[in-house]
């Protein structure tokens, strides 16, 4: 069994956005990004506690993105994943999600994949499509918002689960499946740092984007974004808080009634 | 391109690693230990696992194997969370370096591989009640017993005595040598004789311990004696002029937190209609603070950098450890002062600061050491 985990490097969510000169996405100039997308990392960890409970054979790591995406890549290597492979694309490359899903799609082709494992959506855009795509695009069935899953080799099926609202469902499906990965139960590990020094040395494979297009042959979609931004903007800055003030906490009280009914209107 | 300032990928992901577990594992029980005096043995058991106690030994003894300047960048970081748990990560470096710098392959292998394979804690006993500074007086005895040696005397300040399972011991085999007669024993805890004081309660650093070592007539093995006699003095030497730096470090980290809450807070306070930062008297004191800051900052990279090219580091690592030390105290009470009436109160995370920092210009060779140090290496260019 081998598994391949696709990761995408994304800004930290503590980081202050700007927007582009392009007007249809945020200025990377200054961004700190973070080591992975928090679900892709959840996604690592079940990927890697399947292999050390079930002995499966490699786990591989693949992503899409500018020369940094690198960093999120050493990042999953020092988590445990046997190799890496960066589709790198030149500066000021426009993608979408669907040309994501195609590029992934020619890239894991050529690698073992029992399963394809992503995060359900990637912190910055939140768009989501990836799992579905990606199973459209490889002819495989896709499984969504699981939080954790059992192979069973014999029956070629998996066990999977996943919570709705006030529960938890468990279903089965065959795989190879690409699946796309709601946060888990085990926080994703801790690389240890002898851990982050060995990472140095796993295989970390850059393959240039154009090489990848070439491949794309007669693939639905094509070598071009399906979808287009139109705008991008920050969400608008909130406006202040009013302090209310008063001698004794009656008066306050009465003015918060009041300002509650007359200006905010929610009483 | 002889001088580069950037961290390489590698560095920047260890010390992503460290803010991570410094963030998230360490700074929500900062406030609790400090104030309860508890040592976070879960914390350091966790940071163990990782690779973070013993990250000097070589890795093929069971260590981490880092340079110095990776384990300062780490060292900054862990500090910036809590100073008393940064430095019992630190002390573990300081209580195994005598025997990176001066054990055989033997000594090595036997000692610090069953170190490292489970959680253990080393300490290092140098200090003695009448004196820390001045080595070459320690009262501490060695005296050769055919195999062996029978070691008497106290050490005190030991930092993580109480938990520690294994000591460096320097002890003296002939008083009337001074320095050259000093000599370093590897000394595990449960050898009969040896007794280790209460946990003493202190002002800062609380997270950590701190205690005495109490030898009677201990007979250690001449098989643990480090180097050969009379060599202690320059293996502790060594070993000062290897962890003065992350000492350094360890300040950086406690005034870039006083700094940054300091900063903060200057842009959510608000004094005659405007944030107290817009006021020059504050901008003035977060100008000389950065200041500070930055170039504590820059003296510890420096210092580590010598070292791991291997060059003689003595003045820049006392340098860094003794500005360092100097600028945590003024930064974090600087940061107090801009806090006003709140950084004094115990609710409010600065006054721990002052608290932490201020062990900082004792331990490890007190300042006034430091700048005898400094002065010699300084004069001696003149000489």
């Amino acid at each position: 069994m081998d598994v391949v985990v696709c990761v995408k490097h994304v800004p930290d969510p503590e980081t202050k956005l700007k927007v582009a000169a392009s007007g249809k996405t945020y200025d990377p100039d200054g961004v700190k990004f973070t080591i992975a997308n928090t679900y892709d990392e959840a996604t690592v960890e079940e990927a890697l506690r399947m292999k050390e409970e079930f002995h499966f054979g490699a786990v591989r790591s693949v992503s899409v993105g500018p020369s940094r995406s690198e960093e999120g890549l050493r990042a999953t290597l020092a988590m445990g994943v046997d190799e890496a492979t960066l589709v790198e694309t030149p500066p000021g490359t426009v993608l979408d999600p669907m040309l994501v899903s195609r590029i992934l799609a020619v890239v894991i082709k050529d690698m073992p994949h029992d399963l394809v494992m992503v995060g359900k959506q990637a912190q910055d855009d939140e768009a989501g499509e990836v799992g579905s795509a990606l199973g459209e695009y490889l002819q495989l069935p896709s499984y969504s918002f699981v939080t954790g899953l059992t192979p069973d080799a014999a029956s070629h099926r998996l066990k999977m689960r996943r919570y709705l609202e006030g529960g938890e469902e468990v279903f089965s499906g065959p795989f190879p499946a690409v699946i796309s990965l709601q946060k888990g139960v085990k926080d994703p590990r801790t690389p240890t740092l002898p851990n982050i020094l060995k990472a140095r040395k796993k295989p970390l494979k850059k393959i240039p984007l154009q090489e990848v297009l070439s491949k794309m042959g007669n693939m639905a979609g094509g070598t071009t974004p399906t979808s287009d931004i139109a705008s991008f903007a920050l969400p608008p800055p909130r406006a202040g808080a009013k302090i209310i003030e008063g001698q004794t906490p009656d008066e306050i009280a009465e003015k918060l009634i009041k300002a509650l009914k007359e200006e905010a209107k929610v009483l | 391109m002889a001088i580069d300032f950037e961290l390489s990928p590698e560095q920047r992901e260890l010390q992503e690693m460290a803010r991570r577990f410094a963030k998230e594992e360490m700074a929500p029980k900062s406030a609790e230990c400090d104030k309860k005096h508890i040592w976070p043995e879960d914390i350091y058991r966790k940071g163990w696992e990782l690779g973070l106690l013993n990250m000097n030994i070589p890795a093929d003894y069971g260590g981490t194997g880092l340079g110095e300047l990776e384990q300062c960048i780490i060292i900054e970081e862990l500090a910036y969370a809590d100073g008393g748990m940064a430095i019992t990560f630190g002390v573990n470096c300081l209580a195994t370096q005598p025997i990176i710098i001066a054990g055989s392959p033997e000594q090595k292998e036997r000692i610090l591989k069953p170190f490292c394979s489970t959680f253990n804690i080393g300490a290092f006993g140098l200090t003695e009640p009448g004196g820390g500074s001045d080595v070459a007086a320690l009262k501490t005895t060695a005296r050769r017993d055919g195999d062996n040696y029978v070691l008497d005397g106290e050490k005190c300040f030991i930092t993580s005595a109480p938990h520690a399972s294994l000591f460096t011991i320097f002890a003296t085999v002939d008083k009337s040598k001074a320095h050259k007669g000093i000599t370093a024993f590897v000394v595990p805890r449960n050898t009969p004789g040896v007794t280790v004081g209460k946990d003493e309660d202190k002002m800062g650093q609380r997270a950590s311990s701190t205690g005495s070592i109490i030898l009677e007539g201990v007979k250690v093995p001449a098989a643990n004696r480090l180097g050969q006699e009379g060599e202690g003095f320059k293996i502790a030497m060594a070993t000062l002029d290897s962890t003065r730096t992350p000492v350094g470090a360890l300040a950086t980290g406690i005034a870039q937190a006083a700094l940054d809450h300091a900063a903060k807070y200057s842009l959510q306070r608000t004094s005659f209609g405007k944030p107290i930062g817009e006021h020059q008297a504050i901008a003035m004191k977060l100008a000389n603070m950065v200041q500070m800051v930055d170039a504590a900052r820059l003296l510890t990279y420096r210092a580590a950098w010598m070292r791991d090219q291997g060059k003689i580091s003595t003045l820049e690592s006392s340098i860094t450890k003794c500005f360092s030390s100097d600028i945590a105290m003024e930064v974090c009470n600087e940061a107090i002062q801009i806090f006003g009436g709140y950084g004094y109160m115990t609710e409010y995370p600065v006054e721990k600061l002052l608290r932490d920092a201020k062990l900082t210009q004792i331990y490890e060779g007190a300042n006034e050491i430091q700048r005898l140090v400094i002065a010699r290496e300084l004069l001696k260019r003149y000489a």
